[in-house]
């Protein structure tokens, strides 16, 4: 939402009539805030009044979307400059670079691989879903290739990028129902693109030398009626491109500078040679406010921290990272291994499991969902008391994965305890210590004995 | 504003053991106590009462009734023990309390028609804890209708903002203040509540008055209808009934920021001024904010 | 509408602190505006960047991140010497491992003597730290300061349970200590409220305690900038100390970082050009590629 409902309450009657199914206009003003409500239901709006509101309602960096279905990228709508303020809402993509120079070879094992890749991180997958195709051979019919290729062989989203208009818009017309992103649209060629880009529908990925430069072509742009765009500012390393995402995203956010109201996309493929530099970089530009990141081909190992990366900065600060309620198996326990309980608030899962794993000691992980809240939240909420986890037991049959019965609880939660001792009385309930990180010589000092 | 005493809490050692052992006397010594320091409610918070909640708040509320004619505000969040309570209540009652999550749109709100009572009603839904102003207005409007729908009228509803601890999280305190503001036009004629000690929860145990104080004259000020609060913090008392108004005007002056100099003020005073700063979010808390 | 560089320029300045002495000393912090803002304001010194060593024999160690160091990691001298002279790092940390009540359990002399000689052996400011038992750490860092009187070495952790004499002694033999208030800006300006009334708000560095990629990297990022601007657009006086990340042996005990060198680095070095992104002024990284890697992303010209 751009306009508060207190901004919007100053365009409205405010006569209360109620006709739009609201007591009164400020509530009305709240429903349009948060879209539960259209403008079309206040009869008593001058045209003039509400297209201003609509212009103003209007989010200041606009939502795009790159390509269909499952794999569509959709980026912008974003509300802050810093995550712990709200949120940040939209993942950027993070696209592969493939150039039409390569072998037809090279290329179809380049896609297969990038097809093949498959992470996750606590139950959620992390996507790449997204290409980008470069024309670097100069021949028409390699790039028209690679893109046919890439547009029948998966259902990645698009980017084409090639710096001959015809070219472009020749390869964009052949997977034209996939909204690739045509890249660059500049102020050379603008005036050739605007015809072909009105046709397609396709979004275009805007390149400037300088900001300013970018400031007139997006103007250009929305006045032939096409906002499906992402900017380039051409910047050249990441000290420029932090100077340039954050006045973008300042200028949209807080001057209300509707010129650069639109996402970005960044180029660490063109920026860096080093592998490692690059993965720096587009990890830079995740943090920094990017739509989309380009980078080269890479193995797993270059990918899976960028993709954790993305997923760290992009979780919701306002709602607690959980884990799925389950009694972990870690190093492979068996019915003398010890058994410890905790929250499924993520962070003290990490903590805990990464704890086990290094102690090298075999043990079963309770789980107990608490909806993300930590030890001593969730006792006190009564979601993690001794009934609680007497039913986690039930439920688990604890009783039947080991043939002792002693249960190591965090050491914070002091009054579960004596909760345990009354639910579960054939348990010697144990004090763990207070600090996860501390479990591995609690382990190897208590367990062994 | 109307205050609501909290001191009838099972949380306490002595009301849980008079409860458990159905002893009165306990109960009367608080009953009494809030009533004659001029509370206009009181609270009788049993928690999720698992073990025989129909008797147990019967007797309670009996118990209560037999030393005050004070109107009750019953907290638990058994709707079994709830309805126990309402229909042993002689005067109208006010639930304390129901919120915008499905289960207990289902299980809480329809009691108050149909004991005609008051009801708290909080702005968490089933995304939980509003994070803003904004968030806390459109969770409250979603409710709002669904408990006029019911046949609840907005006099009959008391919205709670949900106070959160200003050690924990500041902001959360800014998005009350702003959101208090936002009531008369968002819901006329609906009521508001809060848990104001929950303001103070984790400070130092010296200074809890001094926070809790200083928000009950900030709120009072943007229209705040009532608050939950100690039947026995004698300040705060005389504050809430105008009694001393140097301070309330004090503490307007530094919500207005006016030009103060705080080194001309006697000590009492500027640790009010100070105490508005940090809750208007001006100040980072921390523990030792009157030191700095 | 014209387009307008939307600058902003704040007020106030970061402290700066001066670790170490004589040649090799090292600033840290000053700074008036963001991290990498170089276009709207003054950062006058590049984020320091540490190698640790332990004092004791690591255990558990990746092969990727003992390989630089295998030959020396019985020896803290010669593993100091080693980081200082061949891998270039301009800040050492030495972790007392030793005398942690829970293993070796070292006395506070024994540890001082290892200090003292690490402290001897190399010209680069020196942080040392303690196991984070506030009890003995109070002990050990006590007997350190003295042992190490004027070397103005950088002292941590110190806690809300033993920053009194922790900060006394430092202050008494010239160290600079890190004040550490685990993931919590309240609790942060807290202990420095405490710390400021005897001790020196300019030989003060913060410590929010880290997260390692993966593993809560999100907690800290979101804190250290909070803290950042609490102290520049706030103006908070209580929270304008430079701030420190300590996290790279967090990164390398990760299951992730084991499976390969390359994701090993990357994982370490994405950790650290976050945290130096959301403000960090002072990194304590393991791997010495990894250090390397963030120098020269660093140092490059726009």
């Amino acid at each position: 939402m751009a306009l508060k409902g207190a901004e919007i309450m100053k365009r409205l009657p405010k006569t209360n009539c109620k006709e739009c199914g609201y007591a009164t206009c400020f509530a009305f003003a709240m429903k349009l805030a948060t879209g539960g409500a259209k403008l079309e239901d206040c009869p008593y709006l001058a045209p003039e009044v509400k297209a201003e509101l609509e212009a103003a309602m209007a989010p200041p960096i606009k939502l795009v979307t790159i390509g269909v279905d499952e794999n569509a990228l959709v980026i912008g709508e974003e509300e802050v400059m810093f995550r712990h303020e709200k949120t940040f809402f939209h993942e950027p993509g993070i696209a592969i670079l493939i150039s039409d120079k390569e072998s037809d070879s090279d290329i179809e094992k380049k896609i297969k691989d990038i097809k093949e890749f498959h992470f996750e991180r606590i139950g959620k997958e992390l996507k790449i879903n997204l290409l980008a195709l470069s024309f670097e051979s100069g021949d028409k019919t390699k790039f028209e290739t690679l893109v046919k290729k890439a547009y029948e062989t998966t259902d990645f989203a698009l980017i084409l990028i090639c710096n001959n208009i015809d070219v472009l818009f020749s390869a964009a017309a052949l997977c034209a129902d996939r909204k690739p992103l045509v890249y660059p649209i500049t102020k050379e060629n603008i005036d050739l693109a605007i015809p072909k880009l009105k046709e397609l529908r396709t979004p275009a990925g805007v390149k400037g030398e300088s900001i300013e430069e970018i400031v007139s072509l997006t103007s250009t742009l929305k006045e032939a009626g096409l906002e499906e765009i992402v900017l380039d500012p051409g910047s050249k390393n990441v000290r420029e491109g932090i100077r340039d995402q954050t006045f973008i995203r300042r200028a949209a956010l807080k001057k209300g500078f509707r010129p650069l109201g639109y996402p970005t996309i960044t180029f660490p493929c063109f920026m860096y040679q080093d592998k490692f530099k690059e993965a720096l970089a587009a990890a830079a530009f995740i943090t920094k406010y990017a739509g989309i990141i380009v980078i080269s081909p890479a193995d797993k190992h270059f990918l899976f921290p960028l993709l954790v990366h993305r997923f760290n900065i992009y979780t919701d600060p306002r709602r607690p990272m959980t884990v799925e309620e389950n009694v972990y198996e870690i190093s492979e326990p068996n019915e003398y291994s010890p058994i410890l309980i905790s929250t499924n608030y993520a962070l003290d899962f990490f903590i805990v499991s990464g704890a086990i794993e290094e102690a090298n000691i075999p043990a079963y992980l309770c789980i107990k969902d608490t909806g993300g809240i930590g030890v001593m939240a969730a006792w006190t909420s009564g979601k993690f008391n001794g009934e609680a986890i007497a039913d986690f037991f039930k439920k688990y049959g604890i009783e039947n994965k080991v043939k002792h019965r002693k249960l190591i609880i965090p050491g914070v939660a002091k009054k579960l305890k004596d909760e345990l001792e009354e639910e579960l009385p054939d348990w010697e309930i144990i004090f763990g210590p207070i600090e996860g990180s501390d479990i591995p010589k609690f382990l190897s000092k208590e367990w062994k004995k | 504003m109307i205050l609501i005493g909290e001191d009838l809490n099972v949380m306490s050692k002595q009301i849980s053991l008079a409860i458990k052992e159905r002893n009165p006397e306990p109960i009367r010594k608080f009953v009494v106590g809030q009533t004659q320091n001029g509370m206009d409610y009181l609270d009788l918070n049993v928690g999720p009462l698992t073990k025989e909640p129909v008797e147990t708040m019967q007797w309670l509320v009996k118990t209560v009734q037999g030393f005050t004619d004070l109107p009750l505000c019953l907290d638990t969040t058994n709707p079994v023990a709830m309805e126990a309570g309402l229909k042993t209540c002689k005067k109208k009652a006010l639930i304390n309390s129901a919120s915008g999550t499905s289960e207990s749109k289902e299980k809480m709100l329809p009691l108050a028609p149909k004991y005609s009572a008051g009801i708290v009603l909080s702005v968490i839904n089933d995304a939980g804890l509003p994070s803003d102003a904004d968030e806390r207005a459109a969770s409250i409007l979603e409710s709002l209708e669904f408990a006029n729908e019911l046949g609840v009228p907005n006099e009959d509803i008391w919205i709670d903002p949900v106070l959160l601890p200003v050690g924990v999280d500041q902001r959360q305190v800014s998005a009350y203040l702003e959101f208090i503001q936002m009531i008369p036009d968002l819901a006329p004629g609906a009521k508001s509540v809060c848990g104001l000690s929950n303001l103070s929860y984790g400070a130092p145990k010296e200074l809890k008055v001094l926070l809790n104080r200083t928000f009950l004259v900030m709120i009072a000020r943007y229209g705040q209808h009532s608050a939950i609060v100690s039947g026995f913090d004698e300040e705060l008392i005389h504050i809430n009934k105008g009694e001393i108004p140097e301070i309330v005007n004090l503490i307007h002056r530094a919500m207005n920021e006016d030009d103060m100099d705080i080194s001309s003020l006697p000590q009492k005073e500027v640790e009010y001024v100070k105490t508005t700063q940090v809750l208007m979010g001006k100040t980072l808390y921390s523990h030792s904010w009157l030191e700095v | 509408m014209k387009y307008e560089a939307p600058l902003e320029k704040y007020p106030v300045n970061i402290r700066e602190a001066v670790l170490g002495k004589g040649e090799k000393a090292i600033k840290i912090g000053g700074e008036n505006t963001f991290p990498f803002h170089f276009f709207e304001g003054s950062l006058p010194d590049p984020p320091g960047l540490a190698l640790e060593v332990l004092d004791i024999q690591p255990e558990n160690w990746s092969h990727w991140v003992l390989e630089p160091f295998q030959d020396v990691v019985s020896e803290p001298v010669k593993w100091a010497k080693r980081c200082v002279d061949v891998f270039g790092a301009e800040i050492l940390c030495l972790r007392l491992l030793s005398t942690d009540p829970m293993g070796k359990d070292a006395s506070p002399k024994q540890a001082a003597v290892i200090a003292k000689k690490v402290a001897d052996a190399i010209d680069v400011p020196l942080i040392v730290w303690g196991t984070g038992t506030e009890e003995k750490d109070s002990r050990v860092l006590t007997e350190v300061a003295r042992l190490c009187s004027g070397k103005n070495l950088l002292l941590g952790p110190v806690l809300k349970g033993n920053y009194e004499e922790i900060a006394q002694i430092a202050l008494e033999h010239g160290h600079a200590i890190v004040a550490q208030a685990s993931m919590d800006v309240n609790l942060t300006k807290e202990l420095n409220i405490a710390l400021c009334k005897f001790f020196p708000p300019e030989k003060i560095v913060l410590d929010t305690t880290s997260s390692a990629l993966g593993y809560g990297l999100e907690y800290t990022f979101s804190i250290i900038e909070n803290v950042k601007q609490i102290g520049l657009i706030n103006r908070d006086n209580m929270m304008q100390m430079p701030i420190l990340a300590d996290f790279g042996g967090e990164c390398w005990r990760s299951k992730e970082a084991k499976e390969s060198k390359e994701q090993g680095i990357l994982w370490e070095a994405i950790t650290g050009i976050t945290f130096l992104l959301a403000g960090a002024n002072l990194l304590i990284l393991r791997h010495p590629d990894t250090l390397k890697l963030i120098k020269e992303m660093i140092s490059e010209k726009k």
